[in-house]
């Protein structure tokens, strides 16, 4: 404690000869940046990790929460210096935005509990915050709020202009009806920036997804309860090369060449609600639930046949399917099931033709084929001679014909030539 | 390597350009220079440029289903239009000519010895084809089962990108399904007899193509292959250069397939009588078929007794 206080003392002197270039969007009024603003504010944590706990203003004033003060989120900060967990956010808490007709302030109960509900909700930490960054980032099984909520900029960059001309006519537009400073200053900006379009588009949502889905390691980490048995296990190569598979079908490919009508993760695994809801497969009001596929299929316009019933076959096409990568994958354990596909039996049936075909020809190169004449195939020749070409196959006729005919041929030929 | 210089100098000289073309659209539409699809930043023929499958049909589709899908393979959509609409005129160019999907397996196939394959060519081509078409377009869909799984435009053009370096080629390769269409490749390509049983069988845009190929032939300005009967000797030897199993000889004269044809001009060269060829219209329409000892483009005495296979022009 008392190297705290001592830091604490330095900190302050040092913040008087600080000079703050970034623009400066609030006053700073609980005066966190009179710390927090130092460079090189290190602490070790209680794994003894260094922390830092700096804040770059310039990147803090153009994050998504630039406007807002601090205390406003990490409430729990009454005094100075402040203890580390005290420092942690709830994200179900309400907030800064307030409702304007009914005057209450903004939560994000709905979105929590919706998450709370969803596979990623047993969180690791209570609040969705997740305490240490660090632990988080490497090891959480499931994610917490900041993990896809990261502070950036609220309106994008290519988006601006667009934002500023309608914040401009936002008060004769929005104004005749919604007056006052929290109906437009606050309220009027959040639902813009709405109206504008949605900040992330498909790739960013696959992005964000595959941030931990498409890291085998980490997923091979995670276990899954068994509905049956109750018991926790390990998952399998379906689930662990989902974001793999995922990429070998046509929504993956489409995406991937920034074809904006492929359906990326949540449009198929958390299409209503808030966007959070992502369920089992085998829980009844999942998307993905069979029961379901079709409507979730069918809300997009690309499908909006698959609730035909002659379509339900269609509807349960394997958009995971794990005969698409390759069956030889050190990350995932060996499965046998992957070798009772149709598709391993098919090449076990092609493959040795295939061989003796290649074998045949490779011989033939080396060492056979001399005889300057026709050949016909071995498999399908005599077939080929007697239907298309309208006569009997060598093979069949040698045995009669050879001796008899033989002379006149070469007449024949000789003939030819002197014609 | 004799014997390859050989069989290259056996080339009928037409027919190496043709080679020569094929290889060069390789090149153009495969990893790893990707021209042509690298023009429409997409990496291999599918997406946006697959020309397989944006007309798969759906029960209850709306016009409004099949024009988003349309839009969804938009460059495909003109890919194709454009392909069937030379062909109309001129025969099926784009398959004979360019396809590297059809030509790379065409050209493999042929430096292969022929007794060492399959032959395809004498089983009943067209129920066979439009029989799958017909799968393909709506019951295969309906199934759930993917336009992709026996797609060699996806399998040929992986298989450059595993060449190329491309780690994607070689997953492709390595996975289950990937391993049974190359299987397809060899068995419907390298080691058919000419190396074009995948687009005799499989191949949809092949099945589109052979319709409207059919089609414009029932017009009399349109080009295509066509045998002047009267002038055909029987001598066969163009059914058997045949890569696609178009000509029959039916009563001793080639019958062309105009749903197979691919005006490839094989036939043309190989042909000693001027019999076959690329042209408007034929020449007699209501030919009769003459008889020996009638001076009119004598026949050959052994044709009647057919022993042995005619001089070949390349001896
Ligand atoms: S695999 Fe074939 S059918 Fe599928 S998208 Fe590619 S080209 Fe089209
Ligand atoms: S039939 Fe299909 S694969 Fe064959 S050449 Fe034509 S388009 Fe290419
Ligand atoms: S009929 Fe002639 S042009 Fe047509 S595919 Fe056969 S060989 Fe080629």
């Amino acid at each position: 404690m008392p190297l705290k206080h001592f830091l604490f003392v330095i900190v302050l002197f040092i913040s008087f000869i600080q000079t703050v270039n970034a623009a400066q969007r609030h006053p700073d009024p609980d005066g966190c940046f009179s710390c927090h603003a130092l460079e090189g504010l290190d602490y070790i944590d209680k794994n003894g990790v260094l922390r830092s706990a700096s804040i770059d203003k310039q990147h803090y004033y153009s994050a998504l929460h630039g406007s807002v003060p601090c205390k406003d989120c990490h409430r729990r900060i009454r005094e100075y210096p402040h203890k580390v967990e005290n420092g942690e956010v709830d994200c179900a808490n309400s907030c800064h935005v307030e409702e304007p007709s009914e005057g209450e302030p903004y939560t994000h109960k709905a979105v929590v509990k919706e998450y709370k509900d969803s596979v990623h909700g047993n969180g690791w930490y209570k609040g969705l915050t997740g305490g240490n960054r660090f632990r988080e980032a490497k090891e959480a099984p499931v994610a917490s709020c900041r993990f896809c909520h990261g502070n950036e900029l609220y309106i994008r960059e290519a988006e601006l202009p667009k934002f500023k001309e309608a914040f401009d006519h936002l008060d004769s537009e929005c104004g005749s009806c919604h007056q006052g400073e929290i109906w437009l200053g606050q309220f009027g900006g959040h639902i813009l920036r709405r109206f504008i379009g949605s900040r992330w588009n498909k790739n960013d949502h696959n992005k964000m997804c595959n941030g931990c889905h498409a890291d085998h390691e980490r997923m091979a980490k995670v276990e899954q309860k068994n509905e049956k048995t109750g018991k926790k296990e390990k998952t399998g190569p379906r689930f662990i090369l989902a974001s793999d598979s995922y990429a070998t079908t046509l929504h993956g490919r489409l995406l991937e060449t920034n074809v904006m009508q492929g359906a990326s993760c949540i449009d198929c695994h958390a299409p209503k609600g808030f966007r959070h809801g992502v369920l089992r497969d085998e829980k009844s009001d999942a998307s993905t639930h069979t029961d379901n596929l079709a409507e979730t299929c069918a809300q997009s316009d690309c499908h909006a046949y698959a609730t035909h019933p002659l379509n339900h076959r269609f509807v349960k096409t394997d958009l995971h399917d794990i005969d698409m990568i390759p069956v030889n994958n050190s990350i995932v354990p060996r499965d046998q099931s992957r070798l009772e596909s149709g598709w391993v039996k098919a090449l076990i049936a092609l493959s040795p033709i295939i061989v003796i075909l290649g074998g045949g020809s490779l011989l033939w190169w080396l060492f056979g084929g001399k005889k300057k004449s026709v050949t016909f195939s071995i498999l399908g020749g005599d077939a080929f001679q007697e239907k298309m070409i309208g006569r009997k196959p060598k093979s069949k006729v040698k045995k009669k014909v050879h001796q008899k005919k033989k002379p006149t041929a070469t007449l024949t030929r000789k003939e030819a030539e002197d014609e | 390597m004799i014997k390859a210089i050989e069989a290259i100098k056996a080339i009928p000289n037409p027919q190496k350009y043709r080679y020569a073309v094929i290889m060069a659209s390789c090149t153009l539409f495969f990893s790893p220079f990707l021209f042509l699809p690298g023009l429409v930043d997409n990496p291999d023929l599918c997406g946006k440029v697959c020309i397989r499958r944006f007309y798969l049909f759906f029960p209850g589709m709306s016009p409004a289903d099949v024009s988003g899908k349309m839009q969804v393979a938009a460059i495909g959509v003109y890919i194709l239009s454009l392909i069937l609409i030379t062909t109309f005129f001129f025969g099926r160019m784009w398959c004979g000519y360019i396809c590297p999907v059809g030509g790379l397996p065409e050209l493999v196939s042929r430096t292969f010895s022929d007794k060492w394959k399959i032959e395809y060519r004498a089983l009943p081509q067209v129920p066979i084809r439009y029989g799958y078409f017909s799968v393909y377009l709506a019951l295969m869909p309906m199934l759930g089962i993917s336009a992709c799984t026996l797609c060699n435009f996806i399998t040929i053009p992986r298989i450059f990108d595993a060449f190329s370096g491309n780690p994607k080629g070689l997953a492709f390769a390595l996975s289950a399904v990937g391993l049974v269409n190359l299987a397809l490749l060899f068995l419907l390509g390298f080691f058919a007899t000419k190396g074009r049983a995948y687009c005799q069988f499989l191949c949809p845009v092949g099945a589109l193509d052979g319709l409207v190929n059919r089609l414009g032939a029932k017009l009399r300005f349109t080009r295509r292959i066509r045998v002047e009967r009267n002038r055909c000797t029987g001598c066969n030897i163009c059914a058997r250069n045949c890569m696609t199993g178009s000509i029959k000889m039916v009563d001793r004269i080639a019958v062309v397939d105009q749903l197979s044809c691919m005006s490839c001009h094989e036939c043309v060269d190989v042909c000693d009588w001027g019999a076959i060829d690329w042209r408007a219209a034929p020449l007699d329409e209501d030919p009769k078929r003459k008889k020996k000892g009638v001076d009119f483009h004598p026949q050959p005495q052994w044709q009647a007794v057919y022993v042995s296979p005619p001089l070949s022009k390349n001896k």
